[in-house]
């Protein structure tokens, strides 16, 4: 070949090879567009038997429980927050997974709070979550984080507190199982949906968590706990400026004229509270913090 | 003996060092480990488990691709390129030939081993990991790793002993995947009530190498202790059953008529 030859097919390569990149990505683009559609749809599972998958995985089980784990994960964060989902192949991702590697901590324990968060956060199944981490539990008896995961359960999402006392005091007794269990489980068992119970129960899942998405879901709850905590407080004093005005104070400056409080109450985040016509202190619409709903509070003192 | 089948096992590992396909799979393998840590991000709770049990099953299973399509060629190549005349018209016997091949291919093995375990400790340690007492078991799960392709290496060669190497392969394959199911037919054997069937299931159960028991890798990523009894319970049973296919192989090789 002559060096003109040579020259010009270097030349050819040179402009014809990001153009035809070019035109490559184009047409990728065209076909995502195109796939988009049918390619949301293909969430199913080819197989729901956690045995099947074993004797398929051909021995490198562990390796496929990591990729089912990965799978339920990734499932799970593609459909937070969506209405429309009802989180269909979650729990057959978690039971492959876990059939796959008993011993898969994260998946129990993760997968615990995927399935019990109610909808868009999550299936709103804490039935399954119990059987999920009484699995994890039978696989692993010595894990009291798995019991730890079950009271747990079984106080925030089922308010079923003599279940979850229950759960604190078996998880009490493993060996090496902190003393703090033991609190948990006479506090819930005496004073089950009370704030300062559930303030402790966050505050240690906040302290123990590793992971960073847990440890934010818990201080969003923690912020709300304290929300809860202010409102009690100030609906009190509206109520003792009832007492002396006869009527509930408009705001916060009220309270302040009346010496009832010193300096603008706030929210977590920064937020000053909305008082009510009828006494009742509620968040600012504008600010992100949010009350945990359903806890039952039975004669819940003022913090 | 040794004199007859150290040259053989060098230049076995020699000639498998020159093929490029071997670094192929070395380094796809590291890739692999490397994308354990990728895996690791997208996913939950699992970022040091999942590069111990990805890079393990790597290890394991670029580790036996080698065992089997190196393994089956060992003979058949020589009798091709005919350069096993000039080899046999040597001082040597046939079944130190068939030794040397063995061991040579189980030098590279090792070789390609150690450079796979280095791959894995680093992206270990990359994601933070430190080595405990409990990661022992990792190094032991290697070592089980390699007492398998010890076994399925053996398997390769006494198949290319008398039969071509895609037959060889298939053979080898079968056998394999059997084997990792071992305990699936024990249970058979367990709960039927047939005399006949509890008799072949049995058979079954002792003929086919067992390579289920050779799979640590779970209590491996989990950091749970294996049992020093299991190490050399294993160790044993490779080396007898390597013994064996290497007596058989042995007895085929020297009736084999190369003419």
């Amino acid at each position: 070949m002559s060096s003109a030859s040579q020259s010009r097919s270097l030349w050819m390569a040179a402009a014809g090879v990001p153009l035809l990149l070019i035109a490559l990505a184009a047409v990728q683009a065209k076909i995502d567009a195109e796939t988009r559609a049918f390619s949301q749809e293909n969430d199913q599972l080819l197989l729901h038997s956690g045995a099947a998958v074993r004797r398929l995985s051909l021995g490198y089980d562990a390796l496929a429980a990591d990729i089912y784990w990965t799978r339920a994960v990734q499932y799970y964060g593609g459909h937070v927050g969506s209405h429309n989902s009802d989180f269909g192949q979650l729990w057959p991702l978690l039971d492959i997974a876990t059939t796959l590697d008993p011993k898969l901590i994260a998946a129990y324990h993760f997968g615990a709070i995927f399935l019990s968060e109610p909808p868009p956060g999550g299936s709103g199944r804490a039935d399954l979550a119990v059987q999920l981490v009484r699995r994890g539990m039978a696989a692993d008896p010595e894990n009291y984080f798995l019991v730890n995961d079950l009271g747990f359960v079984y106080y925030w999402y089922l308010r079923d507190y003599p279940a979850a006392a229950n759960a604190y005091l078996e998880g009490s007794k493993i060996r090496n199982a902190p003393a703090w269990l033991k609190i948990m489980a006479a506090l819930v068992a005496q004073r089950g949906g009370s704030l300062d119970t559930s303030r402790m129960i966050w505050t240690e899942i906040y302290n123990s968590a590793q992971d960073e998405t847990v440890r934010e879901r818990a201080l969003v709850t923690l912020r709300g706990l304290r929300a809860l905590s202010d409102e009690q407080l100030l609906d009190q004093l509206a109520q003792q400026y009832k007492s002396r005005f006869g009527r509930f104070p408009a705001s916060a400056g009220e309270l302040r004229e009346a010496g009832l409080i010193r300096g603008n109450p706030a929210d977590p985040a920064g937020y000053p509270y909305v008082f009510g016509s009828d006494g009742k202190t509620r968040l600012d619409p504008q600010s992100p913090v949010r009350i945990p709903q359903g806890l039952q509070l039975p004669g819940e003192q003022s913090p | 003996m040794s004199a007859s089948v150290g040259p053989v096992a060098v230049n076995t590992f020699r000639e498998a060092v020159r093929d490029r396909v071997l670094y192929n799979l070395v380094l796809f393998a590291l890739l692999m480990i490397g994308a354990a840590i990728l895996v690791g991000q997208i996913s939950i709770g699992i970022e040091q488990l999942v590069i111990v049990n990805l890079g393990l099953s790597a290890i394991s299973l670029f580790g036996l691709v080698m065992s089997i399509f190196i393994g089956v060629g060992l003979v058949y190549k020589e009798i091709e390129k005919r350069t096993l005349y000039s080899l046999l018209a040597k001082p040597i016997h046939r079944w130190q030939f068939l030794v040397g091949k063995y061991a040579g291919l189980l030098l590279t093995l090792a070789v390609n081993t150690a450079f796979m375990t280095l791959g894995l400790a680093a992206a270990f340690f990359y994601v933070g990991g430190r080595f405990e007492h409990a990661n022992l078991s990792i190094l032991i799960a290697i070592y089980f790793i390699l007492l398998e392709f010890a076994l399925v290496t053996a398997l390769a060669l006494f198949f290319s002993c008398f039969s071509t190497p895609m037959l060889s392969t298939l053979f080898t394959l079968a056998i394999y995947v059997t084997g990792v199911f071992a305990p699936d037919i024990r249970s058979i054997s367990e709960f039927t009530n047939n005399s006949m069937l509890l008799a072949v299931t049995r058979a079954l159960y002792f003929l086919i190498p067992n390579f289920h028991d050779f799979n640590v890798i779970a209590v491996a990523g989990h950091g749970e202790p294996i049992p020093f009894s299991l190490v050399w319970q294993n160790t044993l049973y490779a080396g007898l059953y390597v013994a064996l296919l290497l007596v058989a192989a042995s007895a085929v090789f020297s009736r084999r008529n190369l003419k």
